[in-house]
């Protein structure tokens, strides 16, 4: 079974040290790798990729040195293994054409805006994640004790997956 | 950092296909006595059946299409081993007036000749030997005339045997037990997609009320229900989404939630007991008892089963609130069903309720279930309910689960495998309330780290041939036992890899193993004793 990575996007370190804090109780399953620019995001994304595993959620902050987060979205999304994945933008520059283009053109998921709620937070990251690994995996086991049970309970009856033997 | 994961094979997989070739050609190279050459094919497909099956190097169905397979290239009259094959002959000498000289290798035993009728038939003759010489035996036989034409070697593998036609294997797919699923398995598909099952669990459970014993307890019947007519995997997975909101509300510290996840796998595994359609064990015991000319009515198994599925529903009813009680006093139940009101729909309830009436009055109006189980296929098919795609995603693969597990039993029965492996313990000795809590104890311990289904497989037929053969003696009830294994099969839930409604349960967080191991040991046993109680003073009188 392939690993779901989470990915934060971030070039603020401070920032970056209270978001992987905030949502380290899904690190457990989910194991969380950063980037501070598009670029070092991309060789973690890359390696990820490389070693059969996959990426669940990336967590991305618009203004980034060089290259901004909404650009490197509307990549992933163009890319296979990436496109399934859950994009968040969580950001307090986006401005109105950034966001439009990431909704249009990245299939951004969620915005968050910056200064977030904790909860808020971790809710959502659970709530992308159950979408991530109902639209991609098979067996929705291994995640019934930290995402959202009800819903997975419910794809599964939907599925009429796993059938007795 | 992140590691590269070793991808090495699982040592466990390579075991088991290890495991399976060496069995498979074992009986090609050891001799054993008293089982046909076919008896000896048989055994190797038997023995690579049950290392696949158990350590799983390939998925259970396949390893069911493989049985079906091999069986059909090798024992079949149409397979590659017996259709070239001929009978070697030679025409006895006739010395005198009942005297014979013959090959020695024709003889079997010393006692008895066969007689060649064609190229794969032989009729046998007792003989008496009154001298050999060298490679040569002079007999006295009656029973031989001039004219017949012997087998010049006793030990053929065409003698005792008669290879079955091919379609003898292939037909297990489409067995009336596999079509009876299958109506089952349209009815299941049906009811989630018009979300007739969520609705009627919504219904069902308004009466409980609010109090938490009485919650659990209508939780537990309406599974129960539901899993007799539904798939047990999937009426868990259906419970699991009312079940969850529950827990929500409860303290942290408060284990009525592990009571609860472990309520829906418990009731769903007991509720499989309930009807023939139930869970696929219940498929294996009612298919061989067919091959025997048995027959029992949807409506009489239920009937005989349903104490034991009632008093294990309320013991483990007893035993989770007793190992796990609430702290409170009431909590709300969000059940908000609407009832599908479309035309489909509409069509879906009238045949689901159709098809269940037909199916327990079987022993009023005589039409067989499987028969009944056709209307459905048909029915959901011709109005629409179904469409191509949701036909498609039916759980096939327990079909075809099942009907290897038919084949493998029929090979058994067929080649004379069964009877020889039973035939080495003495039976006759052993109590019969022994004989039925040796079996029932086997399949319970099997079952809880197989598959319910293979176990059943691997168990029934040679319950069955100690029933045909008769060597348990007076007083063994063939339909007792059996019924009773495959009710050992189904309760075994003492860990999360027992059955998948555990695995389901296990998953939600809410218990620990040790808490599905303690309750599922206390289900476990008191299943077995009431079962064995039941069967013993209950069943003789019903059946």
């Amino acid at each position: 079974m392939s690993i779901i990575y989470i990915l934060c996007i971030e070039d603020e370190a401070e920032v970056l040290d209270v978001i992987v804090n905030d949502i380290s109780a899904l690190e457990v399953v989910f194991p969380i790798e950063v980037g501070v620019t598009a670029n070092e995001a991309r060789k973690v994304i890359d390696e990820i990729l490389d070693n059969g595993d996959r990426i669940g959620l990336i967590l991305c902050d618009h203004v980034l040195p060089g290259e901004n987060g909404v650009e490197l979205l509307v990549e992933l999304q163009g890319r296979e293994e990436t496109k399934e994945t859950r994009k968040v933008l969580l950001t307090g520059q986006a401005g109105l054409d950034a966001t439009i283009k990431a909704v249009n053109k990245a299939g951004l998921n969620r915005y968050i805006a910056k200064p977030w709620d904790k909860e808020d937070l971790v809710e959502i990251c659970r709530e992308e994640l159950t979408h991530y690994v109902i639209n991609t995996t098979t067996n929705l086991l291994p995640y019934m004790g930290i995402l959202n049970a009800e819903k997975l309970s419910e794809a599964m009856r939907e599925r009429g997956l796993p059938s007795d033997a | 950092m992140r590691t590269k994961r070793k991808t090495g094979v699982n040592k466990v997989r390579l075991a088991g296909l290890a495991l399976g070739f060496i069995g498979f050609l074992l009986p090609f190279f050891i001799q054993f006595d008293g089982l046909s050459f076919a008896g000896h094919m048989a055994l190797g497909i038997f023995l690579m059946a049950a290392s696949f099956w158990m350590l799983e190097p390939i998925p259970i169905y396949s390893t069911s299409l493989l049985v079906i397979m091999m069986q059909v290239l090798l024992l079949s009259a149409q397979g590659p081993v017996y259709m070239a094959s001929s009978l070697p002959e030679t025409i006895p000498v006739n010395l005198q007036e009942n005297l014979w000289q013959i090959p020695g290798s024709a003889l079997d035993n010393n006692e008895a000749v066969y007689i060649r009728i064609d190229g794969k038939k032989t009729r046998r003759v007792d003989v008496e030997v009154t001298e050999t010489r060298e490679d040569m035996a002079i007999i006295r036989a009656p029973g031989l005339t001039e004219g017949d034409v012997i087998v010049t070697e006793s030990g053929h593998w065409l003698i005792k045997y008669r290879a079955a036609h091919y379609s003898e294997y292939f037909r297990t797919l489409a067995d009336p037990i596999i079509i009876l699923f299958l109506g089952g398995f349209m009815l299941a598909g049906a009811a989630v997609k018009y979300n007739l099952d969520k609705n009627l669990t919504s219904v069902l459970l308004k009466p409980f009320g609010k109090k938490p014993m009485y919650i659990a307890l209508g939780l537990m019947l309406v599974t129960a229900v539901l899993s007799a007519f539904m798939s047990n995997t999937a009426t868990t997975a259906m419970m699991m989404t009312v079940v969850i909101p529950i827990t929500a509300q409860f303290p942290p510290e408060d284990r009525f939630k592990t009571a609860l996840a472990l309520s829906v796998p418990i009731a769903a595994n007991v509720g499989g007991i309930a009807t023939p359609i139930g869970t696929p064990p219940n498929a294996i015991v009612i298919a061989a008892l067919n091959q025997q000319g048995i027959s029992i009515p949807f409506g009489e198994w239920m009937l005989l089963v349903m104490p034991i599925v009632i008093i294990l529903l309320l013991v483990s009813w007893f035993t989770l609130g007793y190992l796990f009680p609430p702290t409170l006093s009431e909590f709300k139940l969000k059940l908000e069903g609407k009832f599908n009101t479309s035309a489909k729909a509409i069509t879906l309830y009238v045949i689901f309720g159709l098809t269940v009436i037909l199916w327990i009055t079987e022993a009023q109006h005589g039409i067989p279930s499987s028969m009944v189980a056709f209307l459905p296929i048909t029915a959901l098919t011709v109005t629409s309910v179904m469409t191509k795609e949701d036909i498609r995603s039916l759980p096939w693969d327990v079909l075809w689960l099942v009907s290897g597990g038919i084949a493998l039993g029929v090979a058994m029965d067929n080649t004379g495998l069964a009877t020889w492996i039973v035939s080495s313990i003495s039976w006759e000795t052993l109590p019969k309330l022994m004989l039925l809590l040796v079996f029932g104890l086997v399949a319970y311990m099997m079952s809880n780290f197989l598959s319910n289904t293979v176990t059943a497989t691997l168990i029934i037929p040679l319950a069955i041939s100690i029933g045909t053969s008769g060597i348990a003696g007076e007083g063994f009830n063939l339909i007792i036992t059996c019924i009773f294994v495959g009710i050992a099969c189904n309760i075994a839930m003492m860990l999360p890899i027992s059955t998948p409604p555990n695995a389901i349960a296990m998953s939600t967080g809410f218990l620990k193993t040790s808490d599905m191991v303690k309750v599922g040991i206390i289900v476990g046993i008191i299943g077995l004793i009431v079962g064995l109680l039941i069967a013993t003073f209950v069943w003789p009188f019903m059946i």
